[in-house]
């Protein structure tokens, strides 16, 4: 199994998620993680999709039906060396009087992460990262209490240097400046 | 772009003195109306219902502009478009209402989907503040089409109307075509526009961009492997047929000499008498083009798909052969036969760059071989289809004697099973546009309707359905429509009493366990005598000329009931997950 990031490029109109995820599910792909939002320039959307697949072949396959669904400017597949990647996840850790104080220096030097938010009982700490440094962490700070865990799908930049203007010349981009 | 001023005029909701200078406001009906006569609609097959009534209410005064055709059920609406579209090359329209009415149409746009038919479906909805409360009569269409439209939308506001229709239009017909749908809310049908109406047909989009003239490196590539090929083997499809590329197509074969194959929806691109015609492709196809598939040394692909139908075994299907696949879709290139030289682009278009890239050549005695095979196969099963000895007439007697009726040059429109395959099988086509069936879905009971859009598209040519018993009875209700109309659809149907391909599959491959395939049939002459359409059956062999030519003379839509063989199967036939050169003939 290889993954593979695919980034789409929409107009950001009602239905475009359910036209994406359509193609997905008839031929039987399922969705690791998922992220929409809208792009440098107004009105278009970048859909980041995240799947595990054996056949890159089938994976084209895929970008290519994708790229038919008509409010859908552009579609790229990416392998993991093709792209800067990351997530951000979230930990509420159970804190109460008593238990063992956590080492809050390991956290923020080793590990990255960050209390954003302090209550009397628990905290809530923010790491980003890979899915790998995030289990890394999850794994270190899993003796204390979790009382919520969540974590966000990747997004993701191609390390090309061209922008999505390079790869649609003919597009008048004027109109979404 | 002509836009008739009085048009505009007409509001709908109140007549206003015509010299009103300030422009008037049409409410949404109306600008939906005066859309489609924009875009030349002037025909709609349509059902009323709850919510598109303010549109029907709209079309009451636009009935010189637009003749709207009511059918007696929503996919016969659907079918019939499918027709009109398919032999006029122009969009096909339907309307329907929300809920049933939308869902009704689903069958006829997931086949003109997967047949590439330009069609626009236009659906009422509930009033936009009902939306997601399970009003009455409230389906959500858009969920329910997105995988079988090429591009579907919901308008809530009138404002929107002008430029979604035009966008419609335009995805529909260009590129791959392909139905959208439009879903209006009740309350966008009935607001006023806030601005004055204003339309402006759809020329391009930033998103969509369909490939009209191919690459020329590509065709360059595809042109070097065609020069260098000792055994090319062409096949055409339906993409032929909607580029209107027929002409290019023979100016090229015969150029190159190769020969040509059709799959069964490009059948008529390519007249059966020419001589690098060599049949067509498939599962019930020729003998030779199958088996020859396999011996060729480059496949020339042409507007088509290689469907499942079409390859058999993918994995022993032309495995020593290069491929170039000139297809206007990309999606379809390497979607199941890999290219080696693709060529993405309209048909025509590449077909004229190809053409004089390409040198004269003579492949004479490669196109022999096909003969051999000819030769067995009407030994083995064409002469005996066609002069049999049994008692019970076959089908395939009847296919061609209305094939020598009509000089090949009739419309055709088969349903789905064996009669479609002896119709792709014994009618000779000679008439480009001329075959119109369900190919990718395999519609039952798709013929009846469509053969009576294609008689409005077309009404001056003659236009024949060819429709098994089983299938007849799914759209017989279409009686009514075609009997109102008065158009001259002539009905052929050939009964077994039985679902016949369902019972040849059951006969060869599943031990005659006839599992539900038996019909006890109602009297269809009398039935379509209650429509007001005259019929006979036909029963006896010695009948069948003056029945076909009775049917033929008649200036009326004419049904004609023929008893045939009950168990007859097709031959050639490859066999679900078979290679194409193990084509039996038996």
């Amino acid at each position: 199994m290889t993954t593979y990031t695919i980034c789409v490029f929409t107009e950001n109109t009602i239905g475009i998620l359910n036209k994406i995820t359509t193609i997905f599910t008839r031929r039987r792909i399922n969705i690791e993680s998922l992220t929409v939002s809208e792009t440098e320039r107004k009105g278009i959307s970048r859909f980041t999709i995240v799947i595990r697949h054996e056949s890159r072949e089938a994976v084209e396959k895929l970008v290519r039906q994708i790229r038919k669904i008509i409010e859908v400017l552009a579609v790229f597949g990416y392998l993991n060396d093709d792209i800067a990647y990351n997530e951000i996840a979230m930990f509420k850790i159970s804190t109460p009087i008593g238990a063992k104080p956590l080492d809050i220096e390991t956290i923020n030097k080793t590990y990255k992460a960050w209390v954003v938010y302090w209550h009397l009982t628990y905290v809530i700490i923010q790491k980003t990262g890979t899915e790998e440094e995030i289990f890394e962490f999850f794994n270190y700070i899993k003796p204390h209490e979790i009382l919520e865990f969540v974590r966000s799908g990747r997004v993701a930049v191609s390390k090309s240097p061209q922008t999505l203007v390079d790869y649609l010349p003919e597009a008048e981009w004027e109109y979404y400046m | 772009m002509e836009f008739n001023e009085n048009q505009t005029q007409k509001t709908g909701i109140a007549e206003r003195p015509v010299s009103v200078a300030a422009p008037e406001l049409i409410n949404g009906s109306h600008a939906l109306i005066q859309s489609l006569i924009i875009e030349g609609v002037k025909t709609i097959f349509g059902y009323p219902g709850g919510a598109i009534m303010p549109v029907y209410d709209a079309i009451y005064d636009y009935q010189e502009q637009i003749n709207h055709i009511l059918v007696r059920h929503e996919q016969g609406a659907a079918h019939a478009a499918e027709g009109f579209a398919r032999i006029t090359g122009e969009v096909g329209i339907c309307l329907a209402t929300s809920g049933p009415g939308a869902t009704n149409l689903v069958t006829g746009i997931a086949d003109a989907i997967i047949d590439s038919t330009p069609m626009v479906c236009i659906v009422g909805q509930v009033g936009s503040h009902l939306l997601g409360t399970d009003a009455f009569q409230e389906t959500d269409i858009m969920g329910v089409t997105i995988p079988i439209t090429k591009w579907n939308y919901q308008i809530t506001n009138p404002d929107e109307i002008p430029e979604i229709i035009a966008k419609a239009f335009y995805i529909a017909k260009s590129g791959r075509p392909g139905p959208v749908l439009i879903d209006i809310t009740k309350d966008a049908q009935l607001k006023l526009m806030s601005k004055p109406f204003d339309y402006k047909k759809c020329e391009k989009l930033l998103s969509y961009r369909p490939r009209l003239s191919p690459k020329e490196e590509q065709v360059e590539a595809a042109a070097k492997l065609i020069n260098e090929s000792k055994r090319p083997f062409l096949f055409f499809g339906h993409g032929v047929q909607i580029a209107h590329a027929e002409k290019e197509l023979l100016q090229f074969i015969e150029k190159t000499d190769v020969p040509a194959a059709s799959t069964l929806l490009g059948l008529s691109s390519v007249s059966v008498d020419h001589p690098n015609y060599v049949g067509w492709l498939g599962m019930h196809g020729n003998y030779g083009t199958n088996v020859l598939t396999n011996q060729c040394d480059l496949i020339i692909a042409i507007g088509m798909r290689f469907d499942d139908r079409v390859t058999g075994d993918l994995s022993r299907y032309a495995k020593q052969a290069k491929v170039i696949h000139i297809e206007i879709d990309p999606a379809e290139i390497d979607k199941i036969k890999k290219a080696d030289a693709p060529v993405v682009g309209d048909a025509k278009r590449a077909l004229e760059m190809l053409l004089p890239l390409v040198k004269e050549n003579n492949h004479e005695a490669w196109r022999a071989e096909f003969k051999k095979f000819d030769a067995i196969e009407d030994e083995k099963i064409t002469q005996p289809e066609l002069a049999p000895t049994t008692e019970k007439i076959k089908m395939a007697e009847v296919i061609r004697t209305l094939s020598n009726k009509t000089k090949g040059e009739a419309v055709v429109v088969a349903d789905v099973g064996q009669h479609q395959m002896m119709t792709a099988r014994y009618y000779q086509f000679k008439k480009a546009n001329s075959f119109i069936t369900s190919g990718g879905l395999g519609t039952m009971g798709y013929a009846l309707p469509a053969a009576f859009g294609a008689k409005v598209g077309a009404p001056e040519r003659e236009v024949v359905a060819i429709i098994g018993d089983g299938c007849f009875q799914m759209t017989i209700q279409e009686l009514g429509t075609i009997a109102q109309s008065g158009l001259p659809v002539k009905i052929i149907i050939l009964n077994n009493n039985f679902l016949g391909m369902v019972r040849q599959w059951q006969q060869l491959f599943h031990a005659k366990r006839y599992s539900f395939v038996e019909l006890q049939n109602p009297d269809f002459i009398t039935i379509a005598k209650g429509f007001g359409i005259d019929g006979h059956t036909c029963g006896a062999r010695e009948d069948l000329n003056d029945s076909l030519d009775k049917m033929l003379a008649s200036d009326k839509p004419y049904l004609l009931e023929v008893m045939v063989e009950k168990e007859e199967n097709v031959f050639p036939m490859v066999p679900t997950g078979a290679c194409v050169a193990d084509i039996r003939l038996e």
